[in-house]
């Protein structure tokens, strides 16, 4: 049960660039002697947790901590601190130092910025007066396999930041992340962006090929054919539905952080009562990958049908002699995947006992009503209702922007009564939140008619699934709603932007169809 | 073989081994023509005339490299038509000057000049300080007064050693100080341990083991001290080849590997040992016992001795051989030979090579010389230049590669091309030769042919140039001002011409003080257009460090790389320019960068902080990313920000998150009055919204939080008990009804008028959660409620009494609700 996934099937060597990633860090850890303590923020721990196994660092005579407002527990001499370039950590950074000192405590601090040094946080370092103090070094993290066919940013907040808060950084990181893949598989010859973010990302990109340019002369053929880059602003609808795929309910009921979940032992039938563990989520597990996609009362199906299987192997096996040793083998072989199996049947069941409840169907139900747009008062009616029962304000907002999103807004009278009644539910200090979702265009008041039906029929979102065992088109992840953005990177694979021209301006941000051809030297 | 005889016959034989003197420029001009005075500072050359070693201390840079000098005031000199006043001077190994400064007057006695290995003039003073100069144009480093070497009090210099970059210096009172780092401004001497010498005794010579060949990495000073030498470092002294007993020692000098040592003894016997003096490797009676004035090694196999008007020889084995010199001589050692420099020559002692001995030895008949011998025929359109091929065809690779290698250690240009060609008439037969080596050695001797011109003056062997490097030879030359030779050697060489044009740019910045910025940038564009990539920001850094900041801003515009132009930009002051570079590069630490810059400029000019704001409230990535900041830790700065900039709403959040972060604080405890803060800056928050247009709900909400914080204190101190503040109006209203206190929920329903239809959810919702199922019934007949009774329902549902929901259910209006309800009953059942 390997966290890390088994990346050999992926399309790219994605193993050749974890493994730079981990002698990156083991260079690090090496090139500081003797026993130190590793303290990490939050987030990257579980990012690290991807890319080697964090035992592995105690070879090095590395104690592991996680960053926190709270003073360091070490008896090591030296310290280590590996965090993201954000303002918030440098302030624990600074508490930790001033603490050892008050202490009379003499350490040796390095500070490690992940993934670049950023001037703005070496700046807090200077007026806690810590800065001197500090050996600066940088781990350039910027992409982490998450699965054989999926690279993360790692970036939370950038959403966040870029809507509400102004602050481009990620833009420019992902620029960077894509510039250094170019140097491990070559320049991507064809770019599509859609949105504000996107647009400027691949521009920045070919920027840093004129500043920093990846050969393109002994690189061969591009093993990157193209690279589709879509503002979350482009697709605010899909997020805000309920995920209905095993993965996609494993993730909406017990969260889903760097490719695994941490469950109740109980669950996963063993006997500890209160303790947890965590279960890896990955295509490492073959029955997961197959699984993963499918809706959960197939997958149920599936994994029944396997369990049996193996049962009616076992029954003839135990009933016949006349086996030979090599189908015995094979009988053994099979036996393997039961772990898997009742991995996948604790958790199934775990997730049905949500799903089951009437409340859940009445939320897919009435998202499918709101995609639809076409009955108000319900909807409304059903939104009010949920506030004033105070349900859980996760679920209320995320109706709430999805109806404020399809609905092109609220009428001012309605938007002020719901915002108000989410006031008095649960309480006044969720004021910036409301304000930061009116500012993003999350919910608002409606200022004019709502293109989303005609977005909606364009691309056909919305889809009667006749067979939900085999469904052919994707609408079927979201019971009848294929996701936006989905649609969207269907076009560009297929043909390009350019059939969908009129539509793509119907939604936030411009759009830009990019080729990049050999630049030729003179 | 007529031609080959001629060749072998300046040769010399010493032993077994041939040596020839090559004289690589004769005679030596000292002074240049009147028409190319290039780069000499003004007045300089015509002074020159001629140079007189006896007259003068003199310093020569091996590699070829030039010569400086400056008359010695501690001779009496006849001065002809020079002027009284002593001058620095600086010549190409031509003896064509390079440059020529005036000696300070009044320093104390020069002791020796010497070369650095990155060819920076080291002039030692008798006081022990040390003065440098940089080439090309003998500009003091750093500062125009001598670097202290030795500690005060130690008596000055009584003799000193130099290696490429370090010196050792004995001084009067018999201590020995080194530096190691001749180059940096600091020079940081360190004396090493006391050589331990007796009052009654002299230190008669010293010599170096420089630091690449001790196995410590610091160098070994060798001190001939009575009838003793003794080996001094950092760490202690040792007494070195007692058993040998060599007695006093007048000279020494150390091979060019730092193995071995040259020591002429008193009794006039030139000895070779190995640096440790473990054993004597040959010795040699000279006829005179007296001191040599010079002692040099020529490669590792032969030793030098010159006397006045004397030069010998000595090998190991067999009769030296003697030149006669009627004028001054200085013998500069080289890796491969010794260059011998008089008033009137520069001549090039060496062995001969092997390969030239095959090829030109007398009576040679090695393939190497049949080859030559072919070419020659051939040329002649003889027939024997075939039957010489016959001869040696299974050998011919070797005599080719022989006569590429010959070629390689020609100075004269002819006899290169007949070398070269003799080669090629092999090659003609010779397919499996790689063909590779003949292109490279034709590309070595371009190059070298081009550098040993007397205008450029560097007689650099092929041996020197490969230990040297391209690279090294192309900053020499452009470090002497050879722009154009040095761009043509990178291309030829393929290599990239990037350092060339920098430094060139560079130079021509401080050269063109006069010419017009405009002009000067066209000038500047059109070559470093010439190479992809070049840092301009470099060249424009030099344009502002030469005072030029317009050029500089001008130069900059080019620069491609935002993270170099944007430092520079703010460097120069055009703080505005950099702002907006930086907010286009999309690098949002390069804004911060810039942000900084401006923000520590303004509080050190102590203007005020609106011209900071004016600038960042113009540029929204600016504004954003100091906003964002100034969260983190600048607060009072980012209030003062929102409110001049008419930012009322985002002022009104600020202090919003003040309250929370009051209520948070664990020295507000629940129903004290320190909660007055908190509603004073809520109320505060209150006025900014209602000063805009904008925000009346923000507004109208923060209104209502302060009410409810008071109507939340109040209730904390009627019943005694801090649950309220923190909580919303719907858990206030739950609260007091759980609590009994029906009257104060109502209270607070009228003041917040709260919706009938959300009333009937709070009250249901909290009298199922204490199980007041009478109240729940009797609150149901109370009126028709506004939403059904489906508050009720899922309040006895929640609290698992399916009896009591039974009360309601058929209540239920819509027949869908009602049968999904009964659904549900049954389903949770079966759970």
């Amino acid at each position: 049960m390997a966290q890390i996934p088994n990346l050999d099937n992926a399309a790219l060597n994605l193993t050749a660039l974890r493994e730079q990633s981990q002698k990156e860090l083991l260079s690090i850890i090496k090139s500081i002697r003797g026993k130190k303590c590793l303290v990490i923020d939050p987030k990257l721990a579980g990012t690290l947790s991807l890319i080697l196994q964090t035992s592995a660092l105690k070879e090095y005579g590395t104690e592991l901590r996680i960053l926190s407002a709270d003073p360091l527990q070490t008896e090591c001499p030296k310290v280590v601190y590996l965090v993201r370039s954000q303002l918030n950590f440098m302030k624990f950074v600074a508490n930790q130092i001033k603490n050892d000192e008050s202490k009379g405590l003499q350490r040796e601090y390095h500070l490690y910025f992940v993934p670049r040094r950023i001037v703005a946080c070496e700046k807090i370092l200077e007026e806690e007066k810590v800065h001197q103090k500090l050996t600066i070094g940088e781990y350039p993290l910027y992409l982490v396999p998450l699965d054989e066919d999926v690279l993360s940013l790692e970036l939370d907040y950038s959403l966040q930041e870029c809507l509400i808060e102004g602050d481009t950084s990620s833009v420019w990181h992902v620029a960077k992340a894509i510039h250094k893949l170019e140097f491990a598989f070559g320049v991507i010859p064809n770019i599509r962006a859609k949105g504000v973010a996107s647009t400027k990302a691949a521009e920045l990109l070919n920027h840093m090929q004129l500043e920093d340019p990846v050969s393109m002369d002994n690189m061969g053929i591009p093993e990157i054919d193209t690279v589709i880059l879509l503002d979350r602003e482009v697709d605010m609808v899909t997020p805000m539905c309920s995920q209905l795929t095993y993965e996609g309910l494993l993730d909406e009921m017990l969260e889903i952080h760097n490719g695994s979940v941490e469950v109740d032992a109980s669950i996963m039938g063993a006997q500890q009562d209160g303790k947890k563990v965590k279960v890896p989520l990955n295509s490492s597990d073959k029955l997961y990958k197959e699984i993963r996609d499918l809706n959960l009362h197939v997958v149920v199906q599936v994994v029944r049908q396997k369990a049996t299987s193996i049962q009616q192997d076992y029954a003839e096996v135990k009933s016949t002699n006349t086996q030979s040793v090599s189908e015995l083998k094979d009988f053994v072989k099979r036996l393997h995947s039961l772990p898997e199996i009742a991995r996948h049947v604790n958790l199934a069941q775990h997730l049905q006992s949500f799903a089951a409840k009437p409340a859940f169907h009445a939320r897919v139900e009435i998202e499918q009503i709101i995609l639809e747009a076409q009955t108000y008062e319900t909807c409304y009616e059903y939104i009010e209702e949920i506030i004033q029962k105070q349900e859980p304000i996760e679920t209320v907002l995320r109706l709430l922007v999805l109806f404020s999103l399809t609905n092109g807004g609220l009428p001012k009278k309605n938007f002020d009564y719901l915002r108000r009644e989410i006031l008095h539910s649960y309480g006044f200090e969720h004021m910036p939140l409301l304000y930061n979702l009116e500012k993003a265009g999350l919910v608002k008041r409606q200022e004019s008619r709502t293109n989303w039906p005609v977005i909606s029929r364009a691309l056909q979102l919305i889809v009667d699934i006749k067979d939900p065992e085999n469904p052919d088109d994707i609408a079927y992840i979201f019971a009848g709603y294929a996701p936006l953005s989905i649609r969207l990177v269907q076009h560009a694979v297929r043909s390009g932007w350019r059939s969908i021209e009129e539509l793509l301006k119907l939604l936030p941000g411009p759009h830009m169809d990019l080729k990049r051809v050999r630049c030729l030297d003179h | 073989m007529s031609s080959s005889v001629s060749v072998a016959a300046e040769w010399d034989l010493l032993s077994d081994r041939f040596y020839r003197r090559i004289t690589i420029y004769s005679p030596l001009p000292w002074s240049s023509p009147a028409t190319t005075t290039a780069s000499s500072s003004g007045g300089g050359s015509s002074g020159v005339g001629r140079l007189d070693l006896s007259t003068h201390i003199v310093a020569a840079a091996p590699f070829g490299g030039p010569i400086a000098a400056v008359r010695d005031d501690s001779k009496i000199v006849q001065l002809h038509s020079e002027p009284s006043r002593r001058r620095l001077l600086l010549f190409s190994s031509s003896g064509h000057p390079l440059a020529s400064s005036p000696w300070t007057p009044h320093l104390p006695r020069l002791h020796s000049l010497a070369f650095s290995s990155s060819l920076n003039l080291l002039a030692l003073l008798s006081d022990g300080s040390l003065l440098r100069f940089r080439l090309p144009d003998l500009n003091p480093i750093t500062s125009s007064s001598p670097v202290p070497l030795l500690p005060p009090a130690s008596g000055g210099v009584a003799d000193a050693v130099f290696w490429g970059g370090g010196v050792a210096i004995l001084t009067e009172d018999n201590r020995v100080v080194v530096t190691t780092d001749i180059e940096v401004d600091d020079p940081h001497p360190r004396e090493l341990a006391d050589p331990g010498v007796a009052e009654d005794e002299q230190v008669l010579c010293m010599a170096v083991v420089e630091p690449q060949f001790v196995m410590s990495g610091s160098p070994e000073v060798l001190l001939a001290v009575g009838d003793r030498v003794v080996a001094v470092d950092e760490d202690g002294v040792q007494v070195l080849g007692e058993a040998l007993e060599i007695g006093p020692v007048q000279k020494m000098a150390v091979s060019p590997n730092g193995k071995l040592l040259a020591a002429f003894a008193h009794d006039g016997r030139l000895l070779v040992i190995p640096t440790d003096f473990s054993r004597i490797i040959f010795e040699y009676e000279c006829d005179s016992a007296l001191p040599p004035d010079q002692i040099a090694w020529c490669g590792l196999d032969s030793v030098l001795l010159y006397w006045s008007e004397v030069l010998l020889m000595v090998g190991p084995n067999g009769d030296p051989v003697q030149y006669n010199y009627d004028e001054p001589v200085m013998l500069i050692p080289e890796c491969d030979g010794v260059r011998i420099l008089t008033n009137s020559s520069m001549e090039f002692l060496h062995r001969v090579p092997d390969s030239t001995t095959l090829i030109f030895g007398i009576g040679s008949m090695s393939p190497a010389a049949l080859l030559y011998d072919a070419r020659d025929h051939y040329d002649k359109q003889s027939a024997k230049a075939y039957d010489n091929y016959q001869l040696i065809s299974s050998s011919l690779p070797e005599a080719i590669e022989a006569c590429i290698d010959a070629a390689g250690y020609e100075f004269d240009v002819s006899r290169q091309h007949t070398l070269l060609r003799a080669a090629t008439y092999g090659l003609a037969f010779c397919s499996r030769f790689p063909h590779g080596r003949f292109q490279e050695m034709c590309k070595i001797l371009r190059v070298l042919n081009a550098v040993r011109d007397p205008e450029i003056g560097m007689p650099l062997t092929v041996k020197q140039y490969k230990l040297l490097t391209a690279t090294v030879l192309i900053g020499r030359l452009i470090n002497a001002n050879q722009h154009l030779l040095a761009l043509r050697i990178s291309e030829y060489l393929n290599l990239n011409p990037e350092v060339v044009i920098m430094h060139w740019a560079c130079e021509k910045i401080t050269a063109s003080a006069a010419i017009p910025d405009v002009v000067l940038l066209e000038g500047l564009l059109d070559k470093l257009r010439l190479c992809k990539g070049i840092s301009y920001a470099a060249v424009a850094a030099h344009a502002d460090n030469s005072g030029r900041r317009k050029l500089a801003a001008m130069l900059v515009d080019h620069e491609s790389q935002s993270s170099k132009q944007i430092p520079l930009l703010l460097s120069i002051d055009e703080q505005d320019k950099a702002l907006q570079k930086s907010i286009d590069s999309g690098d949002t630490d390069l804004v911060y960068l810039v942000l900084f810059h401006i923000w520590q400029k303004i509080s050190v000019e102590k203007s005020a902080p609106l011209d900071f704001f004016g600038v960042i409230n113009a540029r929204p990535l600016a504004r954003d990313l100091f906003i964002a900041y100034a969260r983190h830790s600048k607060h009072e700065a980012l209030k003062d920000f929102f409110l001049s900039t008419g930012r009322l709403q985002d002022a009104g959040f600020l202090l919003l998150k003040e309250s929370r972060e009051l209520e948070r604080n664990p020295m507000a405890s629940k129903g004290s009055p320190l909660h007055g803060p908190q509603v004073r800056l809520v109320e505060q928050a209150h006025r900014l919204f209602a000063e805009t247009k904008e925000h009346l709900f923000e507004s109208k909400s923060a209104e209502e939080h302060a009410k409810l914080l008071r109507v939340q204190h109040q209730l904390e101190v009627s019943t005694k008990q801090a649950i309220f503040v923190g909580s919303s109006v719907s858990d206030t209203i739950k609260t007091c009804i759980v609590m009994g206190n029906e009257r104060a929920a109502v209270k607070v329903k009228s003041e917040f008028k709260v919706p009938d239809k959300r009333w009937y959810w709070l009250k249901s919702c909290a009298l199922a959660t204490v199980g007041n199922w009478d109240a729940l019934e009797t609150f149901s007949r109370e009126k028709r409620p506004p939403g059904g009774y489906k508050p009720f329902v899922e309040a006895c549902i929640d609290a698992g009494q399916k009896t009591e929901a039974l009360k309601y259910i058929p209540k239920l209006t819509d027949p869908g609700e009602r049968s999904e309800v009964l659904v549900r009953i049954r389903v949770d059942t079966a759970c």
